[in-house]
């Protein structure tokens, strides 16, 4: 709790800063008419002041006991990190290869590779799933999914 | 007179085949997502807004608003049967109505949850219905520094009932002013925060940052263990309470409506709170409080009551003063904007249809539910069974095609993707999402307000006391802020039941 409560106090602190920068910087204006950054100023004046007080607080903390941290115990961190990059990577080329090659792809691929399953299943989920979805918002609901090259 | 008029034409709005249609599918995805831990009402509203976008205004609220009470419902049934509490609301529930199944009485107990909810419900639109017109017309004399302290009040009660910290909920709610406010200043026009990025001109979408947060943050949570379900195996038979279920639970139900009502009004976690407080009423009040805990029927129909009859006061102060209490109303304040309509004490006047027809919405969905929760007890029970690993990609693939859908922009998934991480990081460092929504949603609205506030009184910030409402607002707000310093308000506020969103 120590070390997570002054590692984030540390980034809203920063945070903070750069808001009462930002907003001093689109000018502050007058009390009789408030410019464009007068709100974020004092937001940020809020923030950074709140930061500190939750930094004072965890510093006056007992240290953490052993074990006790962001990064131990038993989280599937590569399973968290392999979903968010097929996420990224299936942003990066949905416009691309379109909407249904590029679900396809993500849904094979969490369908089997973050909780293997068998291929027959994952193919019929990833192909199924992805072809519902077209349906229901391409078609019934008119949405403007990309059709990519292959369109 | 005129009451029953505005409710012909609320009921004439709501009985429209396609208005039927969103309210069916908004309270059957609402138990759904009730029933199905790990995505919540909130979640489920942002990834149906979408779909909305072709329909009426009207039908969308209906829908959203289906899918808000339906919610309630349906964490009832896995309160019961497994344990597990789909919704925060329902965590009392487990108490009694989990016993009642380990002794054979899954069915009453299933039948006065959903009975109490339909009345709870039923009674709550009628309360919905006599105040929100004198309120409106009350509001309608509100000026900025009303709006801008009343706000104020609102997002300091929400910190206050937030989990653990309140600095951090507070930092929270101020980085939630600050994304709110990025894009073209509404004044004169002069892009903030927008780093250059013509996506950012109309500033940051709402439903990006939910589905991020609320969304993709709860699967990177649940992909983190293992998740294991046992379901209890029971029959589940004769689902109609007795005679003698209905006269222990009378009481409660109408005691638990009334509080569920009451506290369902004010901003921060009416549902939870009342259903918490209606389970401690129901044993104080009750012949045997030594059955609590042991299957009494009453601490089962007493909570489910209380958390349905604060969904109809949450909208009161969202349809008479604009003014969003909580999270989900927050969702419903976002959507209402999209289809270009301002809930507020104008509302009634100049939407007529699609504020009667949302109430009366109400009484169809309540029966609604009543019809679906009690034969398709057995559905439900089967999707608790659907494994997570063929849960989680279609909740993404719903996430990524919802966001898209919204403004057809690549940006809003990447969005989307970074409010994952950031929830999914807050989750882990103990912030809490809620108090971010509200704020990202008032932040505007609050600096308009404190803008022109202060350009009326020219600079003068006694226009805040001077004025009696703006003046009560900000002093209970203030005493809300430094309660946590006294020790004996410190202790007192942390035994209040917190609001878990998701």
């Amino acid at each position: 709790m120590k070390k997570k409560d002054i590692l984030s106090s540390l980034f809203w602190l920063a945070t903070g800063f750069g808001v009462c920068y930002g907003g001093y910087d689109l000018e502050l204006g007058t009390l009789r008419d408030p410019g464009s950054g007068f709100m974020f100023f004092w937001v940020g004046v809020i923030m950074t002041g709140l930061s500190l007080a939750v930094l004072v607080k965890a510093i006056r903390m007992k240290p953490d006991q052993k074990g006790v941290g962001l990064l131990r115990g038993e989280v599937r961190w590569a399973k968290i990190l392999s979903v968010l990059a097929a996420l990224v990577l299936y942003a990066y080329v949905f416009t691309y290869l379109g909407f249904i090659l590029s679900t396809v792809l993500l849904l094979l691929f969490l369908f089997k590779a973050v909780e293997p399953q068998k291929w027959s299943w994952a193919v019929m989920g990833a192909v199924i799933s992805t072809l519902t979805a077209y349906g229901v918002f391409q078609l019934w609901l008119g949405s403007q999914l990309p059709r990519g090259f292959l369109g | 007179m005129d009451l029953l008029n505005y409710l012909g034409i609320g009921f004439s709005v709501a009985l429209q085949p396609v208005n039927l249609f969103y309210c069916f599918v908004g309270v059957f995805i609402g138990t759904l997502i009730g029933v199905l831990p790990g995505i919540g009402p909130v979640g489920a509203m942002s990834l149906l807004l979408p779909t909305t976008f072709k329909s009426t205004p009207e039908a969308a609220i209906i829908m959203l608003a289906g899918i808000y009470y339906g919610a309630m419902y349906g964490g009832s049934t896995t309160s019961i049967l497994v344990n597990i509490p789909g919704e925060a609301a329902s965590v009392v529930t487990c108490l009694d109505g989990y016993q009642m199944a380990r002794q054979g009485r899954a069915g009453p107990a299933l039948g006065i949850a959903a009975f109490g909810s339909f009345i709870a419900g039923t009674l709550s639109i009628l309360g919905l219905m006599l105040l929100a017109p004198p309120l409106s017309r009350i509001a309608i004399q509100f000026g900025p520094p009303e709006y801008f302290t009343l706000m104020v009040l609102g997002l300091t009660i929400l910190i206050y009932l937030a989990h653990g910290s309140m600095p951090k909920a507070l930092i929270m709610a101020a980085l939630g002013i600050v994304l709110g406010l990025i894009g073209l200043d509404s004044i004169n026009a002069r892009p903030r925060f927008t780093f250059e990025r013509l996506e950012l001109i109309d500033g940051v979408g709402l439903v990006p940052i939910v589905m991020g947060l609320f969304g993709i943050s709860e699967v990177l949570v649940n992909l983190e263990q293992v998740i294991r379900r046992d379901i209890f195996e029971t029959k589940i038979k004769g689902l109609l309470p007795s005679v003698k279920d209905w006269r222990e639970s009378l009481g409660a139900m109408t005691r638990g409506s009334l509080l569920g009502f009451f506290l369902g009004i004010l901003p921060g976690g009416g549902a939870v709170i009342s259903s918490f407080i209606s389970y401690a009423i129901e044993k104080r009040v009750s012949k045997h409080p030594e059955k609590f805990g042991k299957g009494a029927i009453e601490g089962v129909a007493g909570p489910e009551a209380a958390n349905n009859a604060a969904t109809g006061g949450a909208f009161i102060p969202l349809l008479t003063l604009g003014i969003p209490p909580n999270v989900v109303m927050a969702m419903l304040l976002g959507a209402f904007m999209i289809h270009g309509v301002q809930p507020g004490p104008l509302m009634m006047k100049q939407n007529p249809g699609i504020f009667w027809g949302v109430i009366a919405s109400m009484y169809i969905g309540n029966i609604m539910l009543l019809v679906l929760n009690l034969p398709l007890i057995g559905m439900w029970v089967q999707v608790l069974k659907v494994p997570y690993k063929i849960l989680f990609p279609l909740i993404l693939l719903f996430c990524l095609i919802g966001v898209y859908s919204v403004s057809n922009a690549v940006f809003d998934i990447y969005i989307m993707i970074l409010f994952g991480i950031v929830g999914y990081l807050m989750k882990k460092f103990d912030y809490e999402g809620a108090p971010l929504v509200l704020a990202f949603v008032l932040g505007p609205l609050m600096e308009n307000n404190l803008r022109k506030s202060l350009i009326m009184s020219q600079g003068d910030f006694s226009i805040f006391f001077t004025r009696p409402l703006a003046a009560a607002s900000l002093i209970i707000a203030l005493f809300l802020l430094v309660s946590p310093i006294i020790p004996y308000l410190r202790k007192k506020r942390e035994e209040i039941p917190k609001e878990e969103v998701t």
